[in-house]
């Protein structure tokens, strides 16, 4: 009987392996061969197919995972305190920094000829191939470069002696080298600790007094200049709507030589103020020295922190780590972007995506609630539904081209002829901003919040649209009460994935309003406190122009990863909130269909 | 089935001949020549009949009769379906429903509806039922809450919920939620309730307190139930209508429509011979 079924016709002729013996025709299906089991039929049983997409999924998962513990690693390991080596060359000379990384490289011909003849045949042996590691050495001032190569072959030994510190400063990066001596109340004081109390103490009075200045400079000053502003925009409005020689105009002249004084007069105390500030600023001195010998005097208010990178121990590590993520937190960009922190961009892409979320959400919905429900269904509502759903493929630097012509030039310049000439020619909305960016990447993410919005509403069960209908509700109040809070998780989703959608998007906003360094915060305290005409920063941006714009992309390396890693945190963060609001409706609204 | 089922039931019986008006204050719904398409597919022909007010009135037939159909046609819930196409009239207390120009929602909240899977709103038990109020507007508190308590009573629902009326309403069992859309039906006081296969989703228990219930509010509504269950139609109702194929084969009062069955394909029918 097996041995039939073997020789019919199905299986032995055909070859084709994989189609079973009909069932229907009588074949009964062989299973034994010789007393021995028939060998798997691989194809048939689906086998490789099986290890084909599970081998997908498990390269989709490695390449993410290796991803985030990239950004990870690196993100988190930038801000802990690195030891300080102290390399001896062969020449005699000494450098001072920070091993960042090592790499072989080949040695060129000419290096090679000087070298003595020991090391000329250990690189032959090697294939002409030697190791080199990258200091980071700091003193830009003086070396003219943040970053030095030393060779194996060059060095004649390497320290790390435990008085090398590190000092970050408020310009031209860090110092690496010694503490001589500083200034206070005009005697000079030598300093032989780095963790010795006085010096410690002076360093945070002086520091307390540069932030003073800076605060004067920054937020009174600024606002006596808000003000001073103000009053010329009125005098100007004054000008376009009187006629020369007219009442109003004389009046609003006088008002503004009143006005000028005043804040004059303010502007010259304020600023007194921080000049006796700033001489004292500058009375206060630091004289470090650089490994080589070569002194670099310069005031104590500048150091932002400083501390004896070989002489630390775990909780002063750990210290010093919190205190440059506090930094990086709370505080401003300086050096390029490269150093100090990024509120501002952090504080751009919050707004700009919230905003975002403000925008989409009500016109994705609204869009979705009249296609689903009341645009009668033909050809003219699927065309609409393919070219929406056409949108979510095109680059988004279309959008970014469209924003900045439309958006900007085109609403924004005519808002500005209205409602702002007095501060022509220099635009108020007519260029990129908070306001147009948002809603260039609403239009952006609209169409995913259209399709899983119209998904949702279809998915809520007819059965409740009837159960509303029949108790005499009219179909907007079924929509209202009934259909749109059923839906709500389902169109939650599709407001995620827009969310996530549109904080990592980069390429339009570069058209749109992202600077490099935007001083102004979107939101201060002056009238109407939120800017929506402001240009703003962003962290994309922000990781796209340290990585790759920076005068010293090899120093602003960490801040890619730290500013990446806290960028991939922040989209984690909103869409877990999403999230959750969506499994709270979830539950509120779960079906009860039996 | 039987061959000759398969002739035109039309030329077979014509329908007036077996139709009777009993009991009831009066016609409450009257159905007159009534036909309805779907598209290009007849569903109901020439149906005529009253309704009368105050009694329950059950619909029975085979599956695909037209009896879901018709019934929904009383408060105009085809109406959601596209290319729907009806004849005739329906006349609600004197009222055409269909005239050009007739409040659909106005026509519905006079008609109270239940469907055959419970389908209690994703909100509390409370709002479920002043649900009919909300949607008019009614601010009245004090009304409410009494409107609310008296469709719950009504519908038998408020002892086992009244210390829990502003849970979710999923969380009730298949009858209480039945009972809940009864309350619902009920809270807009209509003037007609109107149940497509009410205990078709529900356990014997569950459809026993049902039919209760039905009894129970017989005389204050007039009642229209569709059902496949012909001992459930002997057992609640006063007048049956048999539909078939989309037409009226007989109306008449129940005790005779399950006794003696004037047309032979209605005593073929309650008899289990086909359906």
């Amino acid at each position: 009987m097996a041995m039939d079924a073997i020789s019919s016709p199905e299986t032995a002729s055909t070859g084709r392996a994989g189609t079973f013996p009909s069932r229907g025709e009588g074949h009964p299906q062989p299973r034994l061969l010789g007393g021995k089991t028939r060998l798997l039929d691989l194809k048939a049983e689906g086998q490789p197919n099986l290890w084909l997409l599970g081998g997908a999924l498990c390269i989709a998962i490695v390449m993410i995972l290796s991803l985030v513990l990239l950004v990870l690693w690196n993100g988190l390991a930038t801000f802990w305190p690195k030891p300080i080596a102290v390399v001896t060359l062969t020449d005699g000379s000494l450098v001072a920094g920070e091993p960042s990384r090592t790499a072989t490289f080949r040695v060129g011909q000419e290096v090679l000829a000087t070298l003595p003849p020991e090391t000329q045949a250990e690189i032959a042996a090697n294939g002409g191939y030697a190791s080199r590691t990258l200091y980071r050495t700091g003193n830009f001032d003086l070396y003219g470069d943040d970053f030095r190569w030393v060779a194996d072959f060059q060095a004649r030994s390497k320290e790390f002696p435990r008085d090398m510190v590190l000092f970050e400063r408020q310009e031209w990066g860090v110092f690496v080298g010694r503490i001589a001596s500083f200034v206070r109340d005009g005697r000079t004081v030598p300093v032989t600790d780095p963790w010795a109390d006085e010096v410690r103490q002076a360093h945070r009075v002086a520091r307390d007094r540069f932030l003073q200045i800076r605060s004067i400079q920054r937020v009174e000053i600024g606002e006596v200049n808000h003000h001073l502003e103000s009053e010329r925009l009125r005098l100007r409005r004054a000008a376009l709507r009187y006629p020369e020689g007219s009442r109003e105009l004389e009046a609003a002249r006088a008002r503004f030589v009143e006005r000028e004084a005043f804040y004059q007069r303010q502007f010259e105390e304020l600023s007194a103020r921080a000049q006796a500030l700033m001489r004292e600023h500058e009375a206060e001195t630091v004289t470090l020295v650089e490994i080589g010998g070569r002194e670099r005097v310069q005031p104590l208010g500048t150091i932002v922190r400083f501390y004896p990178a070989n002489d630390l121990t775990f909780f002063q590590k750990l210290g010093i780590y919190g205190s440059r993520w506090l930094e990086f937190l709370t505080d401003e960009p300086r050096e390029a972007n490269t150093e100090g922190g990024i509120l501002p961009a952090l504080f751009g892409t919050v707004a700009l995506t919230l905003l975002l979320v403000i925008f989409v959400t009500p016109f994705g919905v609204i869009t979705a609630i009249y296609l689903r429900e009341y645009a009668k269904q033909g050809r003219l509502v699927s065309a609409v539904r393919v070219s929406v759903n056409n949108l979510a493929g095109v680059p988004s630097i279309v959008y970014g081209v469209f924003g900045v012509g439309f958006f900007a030039y085109t609403v924004g310049g005519s808002i500005d002829a209205v409602f702002f000439p007095e501060k022509l020619p220099s635009p108020t909305f007519g260029t990129g901003g908070l306001l147009w960016a948002s809603l260039t990447l609403a239009l952006l993410t609209v169409p995913v919040v259209i399709v899983a919005s119209e998904e949702a509403l279809a998915a809520v069960p007819r059965s409740m649209r009837e159960g509303s209908l029949a108790c005499g509700a009219s179909k907007w109040q079924t929509i209202r009460y009934i259909v749109l809070p059923r839906a709500l998780p389902g169109i939650m989703t599709g407001v995620i994935l827009a969310m996530a959608r549109g904080a990592g998007e980069v390429a339009p906003l570069m058209l749109v309003g992202v600077v490099k360094l935007a001083p102004e915060l979107p939101i201060d305290g002056f009238f109407p406190f939120i800017h929506l005409e402001r240009s703003f920063m962003h962290l994309g941006f922000h990781i796209f122009d340290v990585g790759f714009q920076s005068r010293n992309s090899e120093a602003g390396k960490p801040m890619v990863y730290t500013t990446t890693l806290l960028l991939i945190f922040l989209i984690l963060v909103m869409n877990l909130t999403a999230i959750t609001i969506r499994n709270r409706l979830k539950r509120k609204f779960a079906g009860s269909q039996f | 089935m039987p061959d000759t089922m398969l002739a035109s039931p039309a030329e077979e019986f014509p329908p007036t001949e077996y139709h009777v008006r009993v009991g009831g204050r009066g016609e409450a719904v009257e159905i007159l020549n009534f036909n309805l398409w779907y598209g290009s597919k007849q569903a109901l022909f020439d149906n005529t009949l009253s309704i009368q007010a105050g009694l329950v009135t059950a619909l029975i037939g085979p599956s695909g009769c037209g009896k879901s159909t018709l019934l929904r046609s009383l408060n105009r819930m085809n109406d959601l379906i596209d290319g729907l196409r009806i004849s005739g009239t329906i006349k609600v207390e004197g009222e055409d429903i269909y005239a050009p120009g007739a409040d659909v929602i106005a026509i519905r909240k006079r008609m109270g509806m239940v469907f055959q899977k419970p389908n209690p709103f994703p909100m509390s038990i409370f709002e479920n039922v002043a649900y009919p109020l909300r949607v008019d507007g009614v601010r009245d508190k004090a009304f409410v809450q009494e409107t609310v308590e008296r469709s719950l009573r009504g519908a038998a629902l408020w002892d086992e919920v009244k210390d829990r009326l502003h849970e979710n309403a999923l969380g009730l069992s298949g009858g209480q939620q039945q009972r809940l859309c009864i309350a619902r039906a009920i809270a807009g006081s209509p003037e007609v309730l109107l149940m497509d296969e009410p205990c078709s989703a529900l356990d014997p228990i569950a459809t026993a307190k049902i039919e209760e219930l039905i009894d129970e509010l017989r005389g204050q509504f007039t009642i229209v139930i569709v059902t496949h269950n012909m001992q459930q139609a002997a057992r609640v109702s006063d007048n049956t209508a048999f539909m078939y194929l989309g037409r009226l084969v007989e109306y008449g009062d129940t005790d005779t429509i399950f006794t003696k069955p004037k047309s032979p394909r209605t005593q073929d029918y309650i008899t289990g011979r086909f359906g």
